[in-house]
């Protein structure tokens, strides 16, 4: 008896249990060989009675193949094949952290020599950096190059920010950029010159991997409509629209693991006026005064499947060109739904 | 599977007032945007095309608030003033003063 098995070329569809899945794929080109008869009259250690029967297909005609092997020699190849997918994914992200150009990205160029230097002499007041410390010096090379830029990405939105940080961000507008304590918890921005009140979105969000951080970087910045943005002509005052690309594209499809996140808690059915709220709350806090407004509320990030790593721009420190302002995960529209008003 | 607006409609209605509120107002902004909104918006430069448009669906939005795509102007911006209505009043006020919005 045979009975369809499907994900010859989609490992991924191999789950845990050992049982492979009953599911009909369509490769694009028409070509039907991922779904293929698969031989049960071989002897087989996990061999179980269900028998998944797909009923001849209306979507044309189906190749199907023989297949030679046992139910486990299949769960074996299909293992390796999951680990040799891994493995050359890890090579594709090294490759491209290897060939990181700061230029391109508006940076200032940082040798692959310079970077465990740079770190160490920075590391001190600028705390942020000890994330990269255990890195090969390819990602260490990301780091120095973007902590010597405008940008605030690996500050606020890497993984050295904790998941209280982030909560206490978005809840009481806390700006983990900021290494001054009480500034901190009176909502100065750490980076704006001259100081200032700290904004956030109604979500903040991190990549908690450095090596995932610096792989999201280069491949956002090598993508054709990023590097549009950054190779845009410069003119004063006027700046590339931000850019969002899928979280899968730059990091696999597993990438959005690396991503975490908290949401302010709207008030009633209104981020809006969540937001106004906490505007007021964190103002009052900062004067000593009484606040009037109820307490802001956070609530983790469910999942970020699905989402996107957006990126802003804004002008270089030497205004002659753009550079990524900012990059950060966000999860997908329905994870904020109720965050749209 | 895009996160913004202008991304997902690029020739949508108010796609311009919604990128360029986003690109100088939003929290993603960089230091000193909203100043360098401002000056844009006041040098009236006859070559932003960008600045025009904008203004024009400013206008529009202020005429009419109900007109604005549900939700998408709040989520790209993400202001405390509590309303794309406050938002936009505020903006205007900010970039062309005194100016009739009609």
């Amino acid at each position: 008896m045979m009975f369809w098995e499907a994900g010859a070329a989609h490992p991924g569809l191999l789950v845990s249990d050992g049982f492979l899945r009953v599911a009909r794929t369509e490769p694009a080109g028409g070509d039907t060989c991922g779904v293929r008869w698969v031989r049960d009259d071989v002897p087989d250690r996990d061999a179980r009675s269900e028998r998944h029967v797909l009923a001849a297909g209306d979507a044309g005609v189906a190749r199907a193949c023989a297949e030679p092997r046992s139910r486990a020699e299949y769960a074996a190849d299909m293992r390796q094949r999951a680990v040799l997918s891994q493995e050359r994914e890890a090579a594709a992200a090294d490759a491209a952290v290897r060939r990181f150009d700061p230029r391109r990205a508006g940076l200032p160029e940082v040798s692959i020599a310079d970077p465990a230097a740079y770190l160490d002499a920075h590391q001190a007041e600028r705390p942020w950096l000890t994330a990269a410390g255990g890195c090969s010096p390819e990602v260490q090379r990301v780091f120095a190059a973007l902590d010597q830029g405008g940008g605030h990405a690996h500050i606020r939105h890497e993984g050295w920010v904790t998941e209280e940080m982030s909560e206490r961000r978005v809840a009481y507008l806390e700006d983990p950029a900021q290494i001054d304590p009480a500034k901190r918890s009176s909502g100065i921005d750490g980076v704006r010159t001259p100081e200032g009140p700290h904004r956030c979105r109604e979500t903040t969000s991190r990549i908690g991997n450095p090596d995932a951080f610096a792989v999201a970087f280069v491949r956002g910045v090598e993508h054709p409509t990023v590097k549009a943005a950054l190779d845009m002509a410069f003119t004063p005052g006027r700046i590339p629209r931000p850019v969002s690309l899928s979280i899968a594209d730059l990091l696999g499809p597993d990438g959005h693991r690396h991503c975490t996140g908290w949401r302010l808690q709207p008030v009633g059915d209104s981020m809006a006026v969540a937001r106004e709220h906490r505007a007021a709350w964190v103002d009052a806090r900062a004067h000593g005064r009484h606040p009037d407004a109820p307490e802001p509320k956070a609530q983790p990030v469910g999942t970020f499947a699905g989402g996107t790593i957006v990126f802003a721009f804004g002008p270089t420190r030497a205004r002659d060109g753009y550079e990524v302002v900012t990059m950060y995960p966000r999860p997908p529209r329905d994870e904020r739904q109720g965050g749209s008003r | 599977m895009s996160t913004f607006y202008w991304e997902r409609h690029p020739e949508g209605p108010f796609a311009t007032l919604i990128a360029v509120a986003a690109s100088y107002c939003s929290p993603d902004a960089y230091d000193g945007a909203y100043d360098d909104l401002v000056r844009r918006a006041r040098s009236a430069e006859a070559d932003d095309d960008e600045m025009r448009v904008f203004k024009a669906e400013l206008r529009q939005a202020l005429a009419d608030p109900s007109r604005l795509p549900r939700g998408e102007l709040s989520a790209a911006v993400e202001y405390d003033d509590g309303s794309d209505e406050k938002f936009l009043h505020r903006l205007w006020h900010d970039l062309y003063g005194d100016e009739s919005v009609s």
